[in-house]
């Protein structure tokens, strides 16, 4: 209950308005497509530098949060998903706005992800300090064994083909290698003095999500916008509240599932809307009624994609790994101000942690109030012409990979990653394996040296990373992960990509 | 699926160019010393390697199920805005100064892009003021806000 | 609009330009940014961040000092890009740590020597100590030496990487004992190398006097011995190396202090050497510094230049067998 002592500080003056600041700004930035909201909050990092550790986190917490609601927004109103967490949320929410319904699809999902949203914080608040505790039980062969999962879940349930979702994820483990290595000091892959650090992860992260966007815009050509913004007729708050009340049964698959899955790491908000999607359409007794404009829909997957947003900070509070790209990003902004996650997070920095956790329960409460009432306006920012969107991006992502680290390589690594994602993408890979990879990397190998030395100190390597109920169960899941994806991928999979949505 | 499809010929490039760094990441981590330093890349090539090669052989029997290439409209489209992306990046911006390399990468941008007609003045002011005010708008963020100290050439 | 910016870009950079022109006078008329080469958070980082933050008084320079992290491989990504690509105009700092760098350029594969850099002053000196579980069976030193002469090469002790305070001080251990001992490099620096210590990961852990200090009185660790010429004041009960048996001096003490690249004009450096010392002598500092853990050590421009020389042939020697 320590956390109640520490919500005084969410409202002091600066802090409430860095609050409001990230929500409204997020809101916007989610409905615009193609800023995600790993992108937004990469964007965002720079500008933290400025302020204090728990402002910084509370902009960026609050821009997460709402990011992942606003890309309900787009993709209610223009079929486009604003973010890859909201793609579940297209298949009914743009059905129900062609019908007439859009007032009552953004009310819906703003409410489900509010309610998904506080529950996914509060067993943030309730799950981190116990697991920190428990956090010690995590060696350095357990670590290996998260961060490998990590990247091979992500690797094979978030992409089409197995084969290319783990080979993205190996790109990214291999980009993680380039630079010095850190124990033994020897250089490693650098073919071109840029890379002699390393690759910068938040330069990287900017290049990987961004760029590729650019690109796309790029080459649709000399179009005006996107899509077509559907008119929204007036609806009540509060019938949208009584129609929630009625679909307890979605909110509660969307919710359970969008927490559950927002624990593992790797794991990011599409596949918690598209699974809660899929359960609460096999438990609904309407179930044909799905795809058609079912309000279940969007409530399942709106609940789900913002309940895994407190979960999928545990790893990163407890364990130091993060479990997303945002969670990476996330650490950056800790690590700036000199705050390591860990076990003792909560006994070092109560403030911190607890101002910046605390931030985000209000937040998703502002995120549901501002929503309820901005979402009107911030589909019309949507529709920025595209020429002015990726001329934007692109100056943003150079000042901000530059300002990093004031570093020219950051920007020319930046670029290239991004260059590259673009044309790996079109061919079947996909980012979020490879970045994941990138993030994880680093923390794989160092707890792999780490428990070698160890293991050939004691009792030897099989052993020491074979041996042990944790590291079994561990194994099994990134087994049954690559298992399960290729039986799925042999019996036709679905839709899982913004391109085919939007198709 | 006789016939060489223009993806296909695409899929057989990306794959082989992925194959080919899969080959030379694994060459390099069997062959650097200290070995100590190359045990996790040594991991991670072999993986890649075989990974990589399985999907160079699918691509090569046109196996290939997911991605849709590039058509030739898509790469006339992006061409000119990416060589415009990759000079501002790799030359004008340290060369010029970011902001200047900025304003100007900027202002291609829109005219290559933006739909309004090239022969209409007002369409070339538009551009102006939209690509001034985001210039004022990132001056006031990152040189006052931030007061991060970018490459200053010519101008600022 | 355009137009307007650009003139007031031009009268900016008038400004500064007329500021490069006479011999550094005003030096320095701009924030100037400081390299550290560990992570954030780490001790360095932490002791950097508290010694420069009176900078900008009147008294001091004049101007705010930025840290700027450049980690990796045990401080050689920040050290190697500082001495190749850093400006040698003085608003480019960089924090050092011995022996780390000293032993490193030894060891070569780096770009750097004790010879690409200028010290300006040292602000603090960090003895390495030798600490255990708070629950593990060791309670003197003489019981790790007992048990790493009966079991040699069991003896899993973490620290911060390879040739750095923390490994020079295990092999100093190692040669007085005439033992072996496992030594674990860790990733990320002191705080990841004390966790494995707490969490029972290794046996026992070689680490930064100020982060054991905070880990002791947090109850997590204990620390058996001191690797310095003399008892700590933070640690009055804690033996040093000798006092318990093991024939170990301060090579290994990580001496922190500010740098600035070959190069640096002299005015420069004699401007900053004359007002560094006194900044860090500030009182709001020195509390600050008291309260983390971090013991202090201030020594002027000759006194470093005269210590650097000494640990260059200390450790010539010491590594010259690896």
């Amino acid at each position: 209950m320590e956390f109640i002592f520490y919500f005084g500080d969410v409202f002091t003056p600066i802090n409430f308005g860095l609050l409001l600041l990230g929500t409204i700004g997020g809101l916007i930035l989610g409905a615009t497509p193609g800023l995600s909201p790993t992108m937004a909050v990469a964007l965002l990092i720079p500008f933290t530098f400025q302020l204090e550790a728990a402002q910084g986190l509370i902009l960026l917490g609050a821009a997460y949060t709402s990011t992942v609601a606003g890309g309900a927004v787009s993709a209610i109103l223009l079929k486009i998903p604003g973010a890859p967490a909201n793609i579940a949320t297209t298949l009914d929410g743009h059905t129900m706005a062609k019908n007439g319904q859009g007032a009552k699809a953004l009310q819906l999902s703003f409410l489900a992800s509010a309610v998904g949203g506080v529950f996914g914080v509060l067993l943030l608040i309730f799950l981190t300090p116990v697991l920190a505790k428990w956090a010690l039980a995590f060696g350095p062969s357990h670590l290996f064994w998260l961060a490998i999962l990590g990247v091979t879940v992500i690797g094979t349930l978030d992409s089409k083909s197995v084969v290319k979702g783990l080979l993205s994820g190996c790109i990214g483990l291999w980009l993680a290698t380039i630079g010095f290595d850190d124990i033994m000091g020897a250089q490693r892959f650098i073919f071109h003095p840029a890379l002699g650090g390393g690759i910068n992860i938040i330069a990287a992260l900017i290049g990987l999500f961004a760029i590729p966007q650019v690109i796309t815009m790029f080459a649709k050509g000399r179009v005006a916008s996107g899509a077509e913004v559907i008119e929204v007729q007036k609806h009540s708050v509060v019938d949208a509240m009584k129609e929630l009340m009625r679909n307890k049964r979605a909110m509660g698959i969307g919710t359970i599932t969008g927490s559950i899955i927002g624990l593992i790491p790797g794991v990011g908000g599409q596949i918690a809307g598209l699974v809660a999607y899929d359960q609460s359409k096999k438990f609904s007794p309407d179930r044909d009624k799905f795809g058609t404009g079912h309000p279940e829909g969007v409530i399942a997957a709106e609940a789900a994609n913002n309940a895994m947003v407190g979960p999928s900070l545990v790893p990163l509070l407890t364990l130091s790994i993060p479990g997303s790209p945002t969670a990476a990003v996330l650490l950056g902004g800790l690590l700036i101000h000199g705050i390591f996650p860990g076990t003792d997070l909560f006994d070092n920095h109560p403030d911190v942690a607890w101002t910046f956790i605390n931030s985000m329960l209000i937040g998703q409460i502002l995120m549901c109030i501002f929503g309820l009432y901005v979402a009107g306006m911030a589909a019309k920012v949507a529709r920025v012409p595209q020429s002015i969107m990726a001329a934007i991006v692109l100056g943003l992502a150079v000042f901000g990979s530059y300002s990093v680290q004031s570093s020219m390589g950051d920007v020319y690594v930046m670029a290239s990653l991004g260059v590259m994602m673009y044309f790996l993408e079109r061919f079947g890979f996909s980012a979020a394996p490879l970045v994941l990879g990138l993030i994880l990397g680093p923390i794989a190998e160092a707890n792999f040296i780490q428990g070698s030395m160890i293991a050939n100190a004691t009792d030897g390597l099989t052993p020491y990373f074979f041996g042990g109920t944790l590291n079994i169960f561990l194994i099994a899941v990134v087994i049954l992960s690559v298992l399960y994806s290729g039986y799925m991928e042999l019996r036709s999979r679905r839709y899982t990509s913004k391109e085919e949505i939007i198709a | 699926m006789s016939d060489l499809s223009l993806p296909r010929i695409q899929h057989i490039a990306a794959s082989g160019v992925v194959a080919a760094v899969g080959i030379w990441v694994t060459y390099v981590s069997y062959t650097q010393q200290p070995s100590e330093a190359f045990l996790f890349p040594r991991l991670i090539a072999t993986i890649f390697v075989v990974l990589a090669i399985w999907t160079f052989i699918k691509a090569c029997l046109g196996w290939t199920k997911v991605g849709n290439g590039i058509t030739t409209r898509q790469f006339t489209n992006l061409l000119p805005g990416l060589v415009v992306a990759l000079i501002y990046i790799f030359w004008a911006a340290k060369g010029l100064g970011f902001y200047t390399a900025t304003s100007i990468a900027f202002f291609i941008l829109l005219s290559l892009y933006d739909p309004a007609p090239h022969a209409a003045i007002k369409s070339w002011v538009k551009r102006a003021i939209v690509t001034a005010c985001f210039m004022v708008v990132m001056y006031l963020l990152f040189a006052t806000l931030l007061k991060v100290y970018t490459p200053r050439e010519i101008f600022f | 609009m355009k137009r307007l910016l650009a003139g007031a870009a031009m009268a900016v950079m008038g400004l500064t330009g007329s500021a490069y022109a006479d011999g550094h006078g005003d030096f320095p008329d701009r924030p100037i940014m400081m390299v550290v080469s560990y992570g954030a958070g780490g001790a360095t980082d932490f002791q950097a961040r508290i010694v420069t933050m009176t900078a900008g008084n009147e008294d001091a320079l004049g101007m705010p000092i930025a840290i700027l992290n450049k980690p990796g491989a045990g401080g050689r990504v920040g050290w190697n890009w500082f001495a190749t690509q850093a400006d040698a105009d003085g608003y480019t700092l960089s924090a050092y740590n011995i022996p780390h760098f000293i032993a490193q350029s030894i060891k070569g594969g780096v770009e750097y020597s004790s010879d690409s850099f200028e010290p300006i002053a040292n602000w603090g000196a960090d003895p390495a100590v030798l600490v255990v579980g708070a629950d593990s069976e060791f309670n003197t030193l003489q019981d790790v030496v007992d048990f790493t002469k009966a079991n040699p090469g069991k003896l899993t002790t973490s620290g911060a990487g390879l040739f750095v305070g923390h490994h020079i001080a295990a092999l100093q251990m190692e040669k007085a004992g005439n033992m072996k001992m496992a030594y674990i490099p860790t990733k990320g620096g002191g705080a990841a190398a004390m966790k494995a210590v707490i969490a029972g990961d290794v046996m026992a852990g070689i680490n930064n006097l100020s982060d054991a200090f905070r880990a002791a009185q947090a109850g997590n660790v204990k620390i058996l011995a001191v690797a310095d010429l003399e008892r700590n004041e933070f640690l009055p009960d804690v033996p040093t190396m000798k006092e318990a048996g093991l024939d170990v001096d301060n090579s290994s003490v990580n001496f922190r202090g500010i740098m600035v690249p070959k190069g640096t004009p002299d005015a420069i450096i004699e401007k900053l050497a004359a007002t560094v010392p006194a900044m860090f002598d500030n009182k709001r500092v020195t509390g600050k510094m008291k309260a983390g853990g971090s013991p202090m050590h201030v020594m002027t421009r000759d006194e470093v230049k005269a210590m650097w020389a000494a640990r260059e042939e200390t450790l010539k020697e010491l590594l010259a067998g690896l």
